[in-house]
């Protein structure tokens, strides 16, 4: 449905200029939850202002629905967006507000007040109409310009960083919401976001950007378990990296002996492995991991699990996480000597990049 | 609660509203000396009897206020209506409506163009609005008379070029009266417009656009309602001085076209008719009284239509 191309984006000329985007291709499905996630300064808003028609490509194209619209301005887009800021007209109450892209295209009063009705039902605001929107919360803000954006009836909907301004649980609240919404909608949202947990819960797929380049493209569970390279296996959830060496298929880390790989993926040379904290195992294993000796460092009880740092013989530092369950068989101290099993099929050979020297 | 605490609760109260009064007494004073005595003064010289060569009698008399409105017939001595009065007043009225919607035309765009620098160049293009009000009127007024005679700069422009084969007559005009009145009052409209736009969250335009609006629906129904404030500041900061203005009719209209202003001058000078003079004058502050009063009602209402 919508395909971006090659995209770039440089702001300024000659030797000081900035790629904010740096040939971006995506191919994004209709009716699909689609987020882009990086930190700030990735490019994730660039991209976005991009689709909105609010910059423009410095090369490239934005195709939707067969057709290029990258240099057609926002106004006669069919892509509507929800701001940060809201950016709710302060003069106007949440009707009006409502009713001001429809009005603006021209529809007629009864089209508009009709369609003003069944937006303001869907984000239960029925009952604050006639309100200024300098009088009401910041949630209730948020769902008016919801209502707004989706008043016009948009191809695309656009969401750059809404719930950022929210309390956490109005967070949690809004994020079910809005995907029970584009759900039910069928509707093709795009969602900018540097909450890692908050693109998880909700993508269908994610974009993990960095520097201005896309990192990985996949649905969150692939993102999780199968990270493209060092910056996305950080940037979601936690990770352990250990240096390795593969040769023939075989790995070797921590002044182990190889072991087999049950599939040879890897090249041989050194290698990054990275494990998640949740997956690392206390006790050794009967086969098919690696097991390690090491000292408990520290131990941080957090609720639902432990987390504990191990120092491993090797100097190298490993953390992991168990669930404090009633009936788990070892209870961690700080200072135990202990065994920590790295299974196979958890291990992850990443690239070696040049930061991973260390 | 007892009646005794009541008392002595009532009796902070006292102080604190003591306390108060002496804190806003420096600027009761002022408000007392600059605005409200002169305005006494006024009043009661309206009511009183004119003096021979001047100066006013004590004693009561409607005479002055008499005279505003009606006027002896020349011939036989009977009252009828000071038509002339109210000519003036209409042509006063005109001008500085005219004076109004010209610096408009002219504050707005000067105001959006200042807004939208980058913040350090704005101080550089505020201060070179500002530089007027360092200037005297008078002299203010002699440049631009500098610029429009017969033989000044604009006509010697014209003529070097050959747009034209004679200077043209621009001085002692409406059209120069007005030229002159707009570029005093210009900065009055200008800085209350650039204080609304400068606060103006450009992001709200965006949103506009991003709802499917124009420029200039987005102008009509974004922009410049948020920017009523400033403008309806501005207006009322340049009709109220213009309503009364003296100097620039005088030295741009060579008198010939007489306003509200210079009649009441006259008064106090060659007429020495100084009730007359006092009650021209309060006529004229009831008169922008009631225009303020109707404009804000306007505005307030507009306000809300538009929101």
């Amino acid at each position: 449905m919508l395909d971006i191309r090659s995209l770039s984006k440089k702001f300024g000329a000659g030797n000081s200029a900035f790629h904010a985007l740096k040939s971006i291709d995506i191919t994004i499905e209709e009716g699909e939850f689609f987020t882009l996630l990086g930190p700030s300064g990735c490019g994730k808003t660039t991209l976005l202002r991009m689709i909105a028609g609010f910059e423009q490509p410095s090369g490239g194209q934005l195709v939707l629905d067969g057709k290029d619209i990258a240099m057609i301005p926002p106004n006669n887009r069919p892509v509507n967006t929800v701001f940060q800021s809201y950016a709710l007209f302060p003069h106007m109450t949440v009707a009006q507000n409502v009713a001001f892209g429809l009005e603006a295209r021209g529809a007629t009063p009864s089209e508009v007040a009709g369609r003003v009705d069944e937006m303001l039902e869907i984000v239960q605001m029925s009952h604050l109409r006639d309100r200024k929107s300098s009088q009401m919360s910041g949630g209730q803000q948020q769902r008016v310009a919801l209502a707004r954006a989706l008043a016009p009836r948009p191809r695309i909907l656009l969401l750059d960083e809404p719930l950022s301004a929210l309390d956490l649980k109005l967070r949690k609240q809004m994020q079910v919401e809005l995907k029970r919404l584009q759900r039910e909608m069928g509707l093709t949202f795009i969602f900018v976001t540097h909450d890692q947990d908050e693109a998880l819960t909700m993508s269908d797929r994610i974009a993990v950007m960095e520097g201005g380049t896309l990192q990985q493209v996949s649905d969150p569970r692939a993102l999780y378990d199968h990270p493209a390279n060092r910056f996305v296996a950080e940037f979601i959830g936690d990770a352990n990296f250990l240096a390795g060496v593969i040769a023939d298929a075989k790995l070797g880390m921590a002044g182990q002996p190889p072991v087999p790989l049950p599939r040879n993926e890897a090249a041989n040379g050194p290698v990054t492995v990275m494990i998640r904290p949740e997956q690392v195992v206390v006790g050794p294993l009967a086969k098919d991991a690696i097991t390690l000796n090491g000292r408990i460092e520290t131990l941080v009880f957090s609720g639902n699990d432990t987390q504990a740092s191990v120092r491993l013989q090797n100097g190298e530092t490993l953390r992991l996480r168990a669930q404090n369950n009633l009936h788990a068989e070892t209870t961690l101290t700080e200072g135990q000597r202990l065994q920590v099993s790295l299974p196979l099929d958890a291990l992850r050979l990443l690239p070696q990049e040049a930061a991973d020297a260390a | 609660m007892p009646r005794s605490a009541i008392a002595s609760e009532r009796a902070v109260i006292r102080a604190e509203t003591r306390r108060r009064w002496s804190l806003a007494l420096p600027a009761l004073t002022v408000i007392t000396l600059c605005s409200i005595l002169p305005l006494v003064v006024m009043v009661g010289y309206s009511f009183m009897e004119k003096g021979q060569y001047g100066n006013v009698e004590w004693g009561f008399s409607l005479e002055g206020w008499r005279a505003v409105i009606l006027e002896k017939d020349f011939f036989d001595d009977s009252y009828i209506p000071a038509t002339a009065h109210l000519t003036i007043l209409g042509r006063s009225v005109a001008l500085a409506l005219l004076t109004t919607a010209l610096t408009f035309v002219f504050g707005i765009p000067t105001a959006w163009f200042i807004a939208t620098r980058s913040p350090s160049t704005r101080a550089f293009w505020m201060f070179l609005i500002t530089v007027p009000f360092w200037t005297n009127l008078l002299v203010r007024t002699i440049a631009i008379q500098e610029v429009i005679r017969a033989d000044g700069t604009l006509n010697r422009l014209l003529l070097a070029t050959g747009i034209i084969d004679e200077p043209l007559q621009m001085m002692f005009t409406n059209g120069a009266v007005l030229v002159g009145m707009t570029y005093v009052y210009l900065p009055l409209m200008v800085l209350p417009v650039y204080a609304a736009i400068e606060k103006f969250d450009f992001r709200l335009a965006e949103a506009a656009y991003d709802l499917h609006a124009s420029r200039f629906y987005c102008l009509r129904k974004v922009v410049l309602p948020l920017m009523w404030p400033g403008i309806a500041a501005g207006s009322i900061l340049v009709f109220i001085p213009a309503l009364g203005a003296y100097v620039t009719p005088r030295l741009m209209g060579g008198g010939r076209a007489m306003m509200w202003g210079n009649l009441i001058d006259l008064q106090f000078g060659q007429g020495r008719n100084w009730p007359l003079g006092a009650a021209l004058s309060i006529a004229l502050t009831l008169v922008v009284l009631g225009a303020m009063v109707w404009y804000i009602r306007r505005v307030a209402k507009g306000g809300e239509s538009i929101g």
